[in-house]
């Protein structure tokens, strides 16, 4: 496990590497909300996960064989019958406990070796993990859902119960046992059993924790064997309800109302990305899936919630990496008469009111870096940023497209060979163009939270333009670790430009569809062909809302799993989402 | 800043000369509209004052000024408001100002001034205010009264023109520019009238987000507006609507339903009710996640899309995931992975999210909808439904502060039932019961023929309806439905339903051919769903394979095989408790709503003939 670990922390920096070095994205991702993916995100991956799997994969078939599997099976379901020709229920139907495991190691710390509470009975629940029997004796560990203690079973005691615990008891069956305490000579805290109950049979035998789960593939196919296997997987997901609480807590506590918008829509909105799409049979219609909240949490601004949040599921039918799922969970924020200054302190206060809640400092480490949450975080313009790292302003270069793409051919070119320059040849604007060079350069670097501030207009086309750089709009992005966690702006507000953006916008995709579709030659590039062959509308019904009138208001979407993954130390989105959608297996 | 809001303050003033809607010769045919509308108005308004029987104050009459633009054709008003943003813009002004600064809400406004006594101005206060202007009134060219509304609540606007910090003549161009509708930001300081009205007296007034459409009026109309300040005064205070209360839509001031559902955001900002409902929606959500937080459940997060839709039987969405090439299904339930979780040791899980079904629209049901499911390792049915009751009931005296509610089940013309909440909840026997109301003596063996040719007997007997396909399931359904469900309107338990109605729950520890489920109906809708999770993996293969059959003989809602469940079952489930909830139906029921959609913020609608018509 230890070992996967640190593989894959290491594929994990050179994923880094390759994205500052030799970027395979096939187009300039346009983001508009929070975490959103780049089209090729997959083909980030290095080749090595890849190859993981398969060499798990045959170590797995080697360790439990098909056949063994399906005779330990047959075997069981045996006891099964003959538990319930001697009246027994191998399928209890509950079970009263008194205590947990880890709250009986709290109570009974105290007692020493040797020593019993003969009058205290105790009731617990759990799974049996290893068993070892010997003539008139059997050591059990049971683990429940707070932790592990030892089963003390004597025959004496037990009588002809001792029997049928040898033969009926298999590691993984789920028991109910009720007795007294008892520290052995060992020093070993354990329930002395004077009664059990299968309450649960298993069927099929539990991988070998060193062995079995190292197959990553089935940790996540089959995520409740991972958990009996490692309990600290489940840790992974105590820390998610935490955080997702305290998120909810701090968002409350401001005053702060949560609502649902719809995830199936009549059109999409709200950011740029490929839809699901689905089909309502009664309506005769086809529906998309969200790619974010934005635009229906807008709507209640001008109905009058001054402040709303949600939290919820979007949907980007794109890529998987190991920053990528099809479904992924984001917090997305709008307070009236607030601008996106007030939402920097916001995100400051949320991420390091969750670090505390999970670690209890600021100062955390995530895959060997670490990293710094003491506020304040560092502000930066984008155009700053970038003017640091290559020494070009691009303000210098105003409208001039053809002088914006000719130097950021020349700084992309002494770092990768010249694989951006297409990207950068197909850049519609000097916007993008700043993005394209921010994204490939500045964005791995920015380790420590940074808020990257004011981006250009023609890249955000749901932010109010800059209250003094017509060319820039009033948008943040914070990013830790190379990687962008939030998104917000100064939201604007006026329907007229509204408009303006959305085509522009529209006219953006579909130029792009366009040249892709008459360029594409080889196969790679007919992949970029195909993440821009789904239609983009204009969202009449939200722009109408902007015509009653929308305070002046700024919001922020946040990715929840990337947070999670921050303050869990994990290295991939899998890790933190209990059944993420993976490849067909073959 | 502060320069920037003036600028706008000073230009849209400026601009306002030129303000095309301003333009007071209507058509003959506006001024004899208005006429008549004005002479209706009138005698409505005399109506009503004679109704309400209140001594004296006879309301001023409108002066012109008053009756401004709003007669004019919506299409006219809002062309003339795009124009005026234009030149405003042409002029370098951005009528849409990037920060007012607000130093209250308006809530907190009225809770620290109502104690002013009549007459009193505090001039050395500074409050900052913003919200949005609902109603406006010219008293002269120097004196405007607004309401000014922000979270639900109301304040009165007294602009007058020796507060302000412009001269009489702009501060008159600038409050005729302003429309019912803006968003506006106050800086002023508090006072009340001598009549004892709340009221900001500005100094500055700037315009933040102009509205373009013309607002649907109030429902007092035009004219009425000085005379019913009392009575809106009255309503505020005393009238408050809070969950298990009535609630009648039809007197609302946007009535039309399809605007309504359709424009949410033009009912919240017209029904001040509305917002109350989603607050109740928030609340009754908290409340279950922080009944289930106590008793240390996990919330957790299961996935939307699957590749086999299990966990329920209903017809799922499909789509397609490209870079994967992958056919994927909505969730129709959770249960399946939330059990699996169980397996991996988390004995105490829940969600609350969305399921999508892909089935017809009507009153009580939308494409998606939102459940919380919960399971619980060592607890069976009988424990579910005492922690049933204690969180339902629990849930209603902290929402209303006692146990009966107010629902209008016939429609709003018709006169309310009480619901009574006071646990214990009535139980009652599914087949048992059945039998005995109808007089029926069904065969024990309920998968056999016989049994479905009793049934459909029965049916037949009664006059009640089964569609094709006539399985045993679906019939037993039916007389349930037709006998059972109708006699539960305070909330009922009806328990113990045979196996084939409950492919996951398991078999009853004492009543062959039963299960250990239990279904919650609250005036006869289903709310809860719960059981005793069937965990022996071999039979839980084995109603599958049931369920296959009834998919073979037309019932395409029987349920799918899930392989990777059944395997995970033959890791072992321990004993489990599982219970399921509609949460959008507790919320009808609390907010006297007779259709999912007043619960829904936007829901599912059908897809228009002509596309929307602003405003």
């Amino acid at each position: 496990m230890d070992a996967l670990k640190v593989w894959r922390a290491s594929a994990h920096l050179l994923s880094f590497a390759s994205r500052a070095a030799a970027s395979s994205r096939a187009n300039v991702s346009f983001r508009v909300r929070c975490c959103s993916s780049s089209a090729a995100s997959a083909a980030v991956d290095l080749p090595a996960p890849k190859v993981a799997p398969a060499k798990s994969d045959r170590r797995r078939r080697s360790s439990t064989s098909t056949s063994d599997r399906e005779s330990i099976r047959a075997i069981r379901l045996k006891k099964v019958e003959e538990l319930r020709s001697k009246g027994h229920e191998p399928y209890a139907y509950t079970w009263t406990k008194t205590h947990t495991a880890c709250q009986l190691q709290d109570i009974y710390s105290h007692l020493v070796q040797g020593e019993e509470c003969k009058e205290d009975l105790v009731s617990i629940a759990g799974r049996i993990v290893a068993r070892r029997a010997f003539g008139k004796l059997a050591f059990l560990t049971l683990r429940d859902d707070s932790g592990t203690i030892q089963l003390y079973c004597e025959k004496e005691s037990l009588e002809d119960q001792f029997e049928q615990l040898k033969t009926y008891v298999d590691i993984g069956d789920i028991v109910g046992v009720k007795g007294s305490i008892k520290k052995t000579e060992k020093g070993e805290l354990s329930v002395y059993v004077k009664n059990f109950e299968i309450l649960t049979k298993s069927l099929l035998p539990l991988p070998d924790k060193y062995h079995g789960l190292t197959d990553v593939d089935k940790r996540y196919r089959q995520r409740y064997v991972d958990m009996i296997a490692n309990p600290e997987v489940a840790d992974v997901f105590r820390i998610r309800a935490k955080i997702i609480s305290e998120i909810r807590r701090t968002m409350e506590s401001l005053g702060f109302i949560e609502v649902e918008t719809p995830v199936l829509q009549g059109e999409v909105g709200g950011a740029e990305a490929r839809p699901f799409v689905t089909y309502h049979n009664s309506l005769g219609r086809n529906l998309y899936l969200r790619i974010a909240t934005e635009l229906h949490l807008k709507r209640m601004l001008v109905g009058g919630l001054e402040k709303v949040f949600e939290i919820g599921r979007i949907f980007r039918n794109e890529g998987i990496s190991t920053r990528h799922n099809p479904e992924f969970t984001t917090i997305e924020m709008y307070e009236a008469y607030s601008d996106y200054q007030s939402m920097m302190n916001m995100a400051e206060e949320i991420v390091s009111q969750c670090a505390l809640v999970v670690h209890g400092k600021l100062d955390i480490d995530y895959q060997g870096i670490q990293i710094s949450l003491q506020r304040p975080w560092r502000r930066e313009t984008m155009h700053n940023l970038v003017k640091e790292a290559t020494d070009i302003d691009f303000f210098e270069f105003g409208n001039n497209l053809e002088a914006a793409k000719k130097a950021a051919k020349e700084i992309l070119g002494g770092r990768s060979e010249n694989k951006d320059s297409h990207l950068v040849e197909a850049c519609p604007s000097v916007g993008h163009v700043l993005n394209e060079i921010f994204e490939t350069i500045i964005e791995p670097t920015l380790v420590q939270p940074t808020f990257v501030l004011d981006y250009p207009i023609e890249i955000s086309p749901l932010a109010k333009p800059h209250r003094r750089y017509k060319e820039l709009t009033e948008r943040f992005e914070l990013y830790i670790c190379g990687r962008e966690i939030a998104n917000a702006f100064s939201e604007l507000t006026d329907p007229v430009d509204q408009r303006v953006r959305f085509e522009e916008q529209i006219k953006q995709h579909n130029d792009k569809r366009a040249s892709l579709v008459s360029n594409s030659k080889s196969p790679e590039e007919e992949k970029g062909t195909d993440d821009y062959s789904y239609e983009v509308s204009l969202d009449e019904d939200f722009v109408t809302s902007l015509e009653y009138g929308m305070p002046p208001a700024s919001g922020m979407g946040l990715g929840i799993d990337r947070l999670i993954m921050l303050l869990t130390n994990s290295a991939s989105i899998r890790d933190v989402i209990a059944f993420p959608v993976l490849k067909i297996q073959q | 800043m502060a320069d920037g809001t003036d600028q706008v303050t000073d230009s849209m003033s400026n601009l306002s000369t030129g303000d095309p809607s301003a333009a007071e010769a209507p058509s003959k045919n506006a001024l004899k509209k208005e006429l008549k509308k004005k002479k209706k108005e009138e005698e409505n308004r005399l109506k009503e004052e004679e109704k309400k029987k209140k001594a004296a104050a006879v309301p001023q009459s409108n002066k012109p000024l008053a009756a401004d633009d709003e007669d004019m054709d919506p299409t006219q008003y809002y062309e003339n408001r795009l124009k005026v943003l234009a030149l405003l813009k042409e002029a370098g002004t951005n009528p849409y100002p990037h920060k007012f600064h607000v130093s209250m809400t308006i809530d907190e406004y009225i809770e620290q001034y109502k104690v002013l006594s009549d007459g009193t101005h505090l001039k050395d206060v500074e409050v900052n205010l913003a919200g949005r202007i609902m109603n406006k009134r010219t008293s002269s060219s120097k004196l405007y009264f607004y309401d000014l509304y922000g979270g639900g609540l109301k304040v009165q606007v007294m602009a007058d023109a020796r507060d302000s910090d412009m001269d009489e003549v702009e501060f008159s161009k600038y409050h005729n520019s302003v429309k019912r509708g803006d968003i506006v930001g106050i800086c002023g300081y508090p006072g009340k009238s001598k009549r004892g009205e709340l009221s900001v007296f500005p100094k500055r007034f700037i315009v933040l987000s102009p509205c373009l459409h013309m607002m649907p009026r109030q429902k007092a109309g035009p004219g009425a507006e000085n005379a019913s300040n009392k009575n809106n005064e009255v309503k505020t205070t005393s009238d408050v609507w809070t969950p298990g209360m009535l609630r009648n839509p039809e007197t609302y001031v946007l009535k039309d339903q399809e605007t309504r559902y359709r424009q949410r955001y033009l009912d919240l900002m017209l029904n001040h009710e509305v917002r109350q409902i989603f607050k109740t929606r928030a609340k009754i959500i908290n409340h279950i996640r922080d009944f289930l937080n106590k008793l240390d459940f996990l919330e957790v997060e299961t996935p939307m899309m699957n590749m086999i839709a299990g966990g329920a039987a209903a017809k799922p969405f499909v789509t397609h995931h490209n870079d994967l090439n992958m056919k994927l299904f909505m969730r129709i339930a959770p249960e399946l992975y939330l059990k699996e979780l169980v397996v991996g040791g988390l004995d105490r899980v829940y969600e609350i999210g969305k399921q999508f079904r892909n089935e017809g629209i009507d009153l009580t049901h939308n494409p998606e909808f939102t459940t919380c499911e919960f399971y619980m390792a060592f607890a069976d049915y009988n424990d579910l439904m005492v922690l049933t009751e204690e969180m339902i009931s629990g849930m209603v005296k902290a929402l209303t502060g006692g146990y009966k509610i107010k629902y209008h089940a016939k429609g709003v013309d018709n006169d309310p039932i009480e619901i009574d909440f006071t646990p214990p909840f009535r139980r009652i026997d599914m087949i048992e019961e059945l039998e005995k109301a109808a007089n029926l003596n069904i065969p024990k063996d309920l998968s056999s023929e016989e049994t479905n040719k009793y049934l459909l007997n029965a049916c037949e007997k009664f006059d009640v309806k089964c569609p094709p396909p006539q399985t045993t399931t679906r019939l037993l359904d039916k007389l349930v439905g037709h006998f059972l469900e109708e006699t539960c309107v305070n909330p009922t338990f009806i328990i113990n339903h045979p196996e084939i109605m409950s492919p996951l729950a398991k078999w009853h520890r004492s009543k062959p051919g039963l299960t250990e489920r239990f279904e919650l109906f609250i005036n006869k809708h289903e709310v809860c769903n719960a059981y005793t999770e069937l965990n022996d993996p071999v039979v839980q293969r084995q109603r599958f394979a049931e369920q296959l059959k009834d998919r073979q003989s037309g019932d395409d809602e029987a349920m799918a095989l899930d392989e990777t469940f059944c395997t995970a079952l033959e890791y072992g489930l321990p004993p489990t408790g599982g219970w399921g909830l509609g949460i959008d139906r507790l919320t009808m029921l609390f907010t006297d709503s007779q259709n999912i959609k007043e619960v829904l913020l936007f829901p599912a609608m059908k897809p228009q003939d002509e596309p929307s018509t602003k405003g």
